[in-house]
């Protein structure tokens, strides 16, 4: 049973399907970084990167051009989060500030019933999938489906931009300088409340990026982003809010406990094995995975 | 009478009796079905108000509550299904359960910053979600989980006064607790929690007992849920009833006593008689709670405040 290629190949699964974990997280960190708060819809805008990809697939584009229905995707769920953060998250500034924290999470909490009850009016509970004409690849000896390689490769390319916009960029420097103080930066001369709309669309577009790269293997349906999302949460836990390495070491290893898990103990509870490991790690290391300061309040 | 009518939980307590007692003569006049309507609304106003008292009063945001709710139901619903064991014994069963996770999990992660609380009982919410629908031999999963009616029909007219009577003794065990020194212990908390430690309270015990406090209310609402509804899904546990306890509160007013009680039955009752649209009534109450939350945080509760006052004559 524990045979070395079994070990191996579920290695090389969790850490695949862990990568795309941790591109939610990111999303969700990262949002939480610049704006203090928490996008508890993040699962819905998955849910529309999804089913763009399905739309682009099946009726504009064909399978063979996925790849650029993915871009077009993740940059559709981008702009559907500026319109978002313009409509419903910047009025946050005109409340007082002891209850913003409450208005975010009542109004991302109303967005993430709106557009699930939107997508099951118009799509229905139907589950679609978009298909894939990736062969199976070789990683080694072992045989991967094409559709979750093409998904591992390109959530390492967005991290790989996603960090080098960060650290090189003028743009990426304003976006840590915001993260680490908001008055500071407008002192700055930088305008914050633009600042945060481009974090709230690159925070969803990583929410929707993951739904399209995985529309082909997890389906397309109206509440198919809570299962990530909630790993997503997990990831933020078990790695520290506002991490960004914390976001992708712990959706490797959420990534890998949840593989094993299903291999070698029981498939049905793939689900549950990530918040068993974020109680295991409460009760080891309650400061998280990095001691987070200032974790504890 | 005057003596007691003019502190806060004597009048609230007298408003409640009188608001019960008028309650009481429904059934002279309303069908059935308005019985149910009315019986699955006291449910949710135990919900709400439970919740209420940790997220409005306490502050800290619990994304659990119909979790809890699904313990004590599945606790009781699952006791007697595989052991016959009846639901005296059941229903606290689901209670102690529910008190016990809310207590493990606050202990946990009650001691971090409070956005902590909502991203860890999200977490645990879908993981009992999952763990409900997978484990079907055991749990019966979507089939559904047949459990005994508590009076022998499921006519609802004795349950309509069960859950008067239950909502009647928490709203009143909730307003002494709200008026007691652990009540400004959880309103400290909430208004400038370093302070409140600063002045000596265990913000941590007191949070991690008031989460334990909700969780064993929303266990035993689940519980006799349970014992009325007599089919068990994991549907129970589906985030939109999270987000229905949530906006109901909203919508009456968060953090105020009177809020999730004028806001649930409202909802309850246009949630009831919308279902014909469907997943759209969702979209149009979504869409309500933006608007409010965009131009007001108070909710109905606030156009309350002044009458009440007036009521009992003080300016």
């Amino acid at each position: 049973m524990f045979s070395t290629e079994l070990v191996a190949q579920t290695a090389i699964s969790g850490v695949m399907i862990g990568v795309l974990y941790a591109l939610m997280a990111l999303g969700i960190t990262f949002i939480y970084s610049i704006m203090r708060m928490i996008n508890w819809a993040m699962g819905e805008f998955y849910m529309i990167g999804s089913y763009l990809q399905f739309m682009l697939v099946a009726w504009v584009l064909g399978p063979d051009l996925w790849w650029l229905a993915i871009l077009i995707s993740t940059a559709g769920v981008f702009l559907l989060g500026l319109v978002v953060q313009w409509g419903l998250i910047k009025p946050i500034f005109k409340k007082p500030p002891e209850m913003r924290d409450d208005y975010a999470t009542v109004v991302t909490l109303a967005l993430l019933l709106f557009l699930r009850s939107i997508a099951t009016g118009l799509a229905g509970p139907n589950q679609f999938t978009p298909g894939s004409t990736l062969p199976i690849m070789m990683i080694g000896p072992m045989p991967m489906a094409g559709a979750r390689v093409a998904a591992f490769v390109f959530a390492l390319a967005a991290l790989g931009i996603f960090w080098a916009v960060l650290r090189y960029t003028w743009y990426g420097l304003a976006l840590r300088a915001a993260s680490q103080s908001r008055v500071g930066v407008q002192t700055a001369g930088i305008d914050v409340l633009s600042v945060d709309r481009v974090a709230f669309g690159i925070g969803v577009a990583l929410a929707g990026l993951a739904g399209a790269l995985l529309a082909p293997v997890f389906l397309v349906f109206p509440t198919n982003g809570m299962i990530t999302t909630v790993k997503g949460f997990e990831i933020v836990v078990i790695g520290g809010l506002g991490s960004i390495p914390g976001a992708l070491i712990a959706g490797i290893l959420l990534g890998l406990i949840e593989s094993f898990g299903a291999a070698f103990i029981d498939s049905a509870y793939q689900n549950i094995y990530g918040f068993l490991l974020v109680l295991a790690i409460l009760v080891l290391r309650p400061t998280g995975l990095f001691g987070e300061r200032g974790r504890e309040a | 009478m005057s003596a007691f009518a003019s502190t806060g939980f004597g009048r609230s307590a007298i408003t409640i009796l009188v608001a019960a007692a008028v309650l009481l003569l429904l059934p002279l006049v309303a069908s059935s079905f308005v019985l149910h309507v009315a019986t699955i609304g006291f449910y949710y106003v135990i919900l709400a108000a439970s919740w209420n008292l940790l997220a409005g009063y306490t502050g800290q945001f619990s994304l659990a509550h119909h979790a809890f709710a699904a313990v004590g139901a599945y606790t009781s619903g699952l006791l007697g299904y595989h052991w016959g064991i009846s639901f005296w014994i059941g229903i606290p069963a689901g209670v102690l359960l529910s008190a016990a996770m809310g207590f493990v999990l606050g202990r946990l992660v009650l001691k971090m910053r409070a956005i902590y609380l909502a991203i860890a009982t999200w977490a645990f919410a879908e993981t009992v979600h999952v763990y409900l629908t997978a484990d079907y031999q055991f749990t019966r999963g979507e089939l559904g989980l047949s459990v005994k009616p508590l009076f022998g029909s499921v006519d609802p007219l004795k349950y309509y006064f069960l859950f008067l009577g239950l909502t009647v003794v928490l709203l009143i065990g909730m307003r002494a607790l709200i008026d007691s020194p652990l009540g400004y212990f959880m309103r400290a908390i909430k208004d400038d929690e370093l302070r409140a430690k600063s002045l000596g309270i265990d913000t941590t015990k007191v949070k991690v007992a008031i989460f334990s406090l909700s969780s064993a209310i929303a266990g035993l609402a689940g519980g006799f849920y349970a014992h009325y509804t007599v089919l068990l899904s994991p549907q129970m546990i589906d985030f939109s009833e999270m987000a229905k306890i949530v906006i109901m509160v909203v919508i009456g007013g968060f953090g105020t006593f009177l809020g999730p009680i004028i806001g649930a039955a409202p909802v309850q009752v246009v949630m009831t008689y919308l279902q014909s649209w469907g997943e759209w009534n969702l979209a149009v109450f979504a869409l309500i709670v933006i608007v409010l939350m965009r131009f007001s945080m108070e909710g109905i509760a606030a156009v309350f405040t002044p009458l009440w006052r007036r009521m009992w004559r003080d300016g």
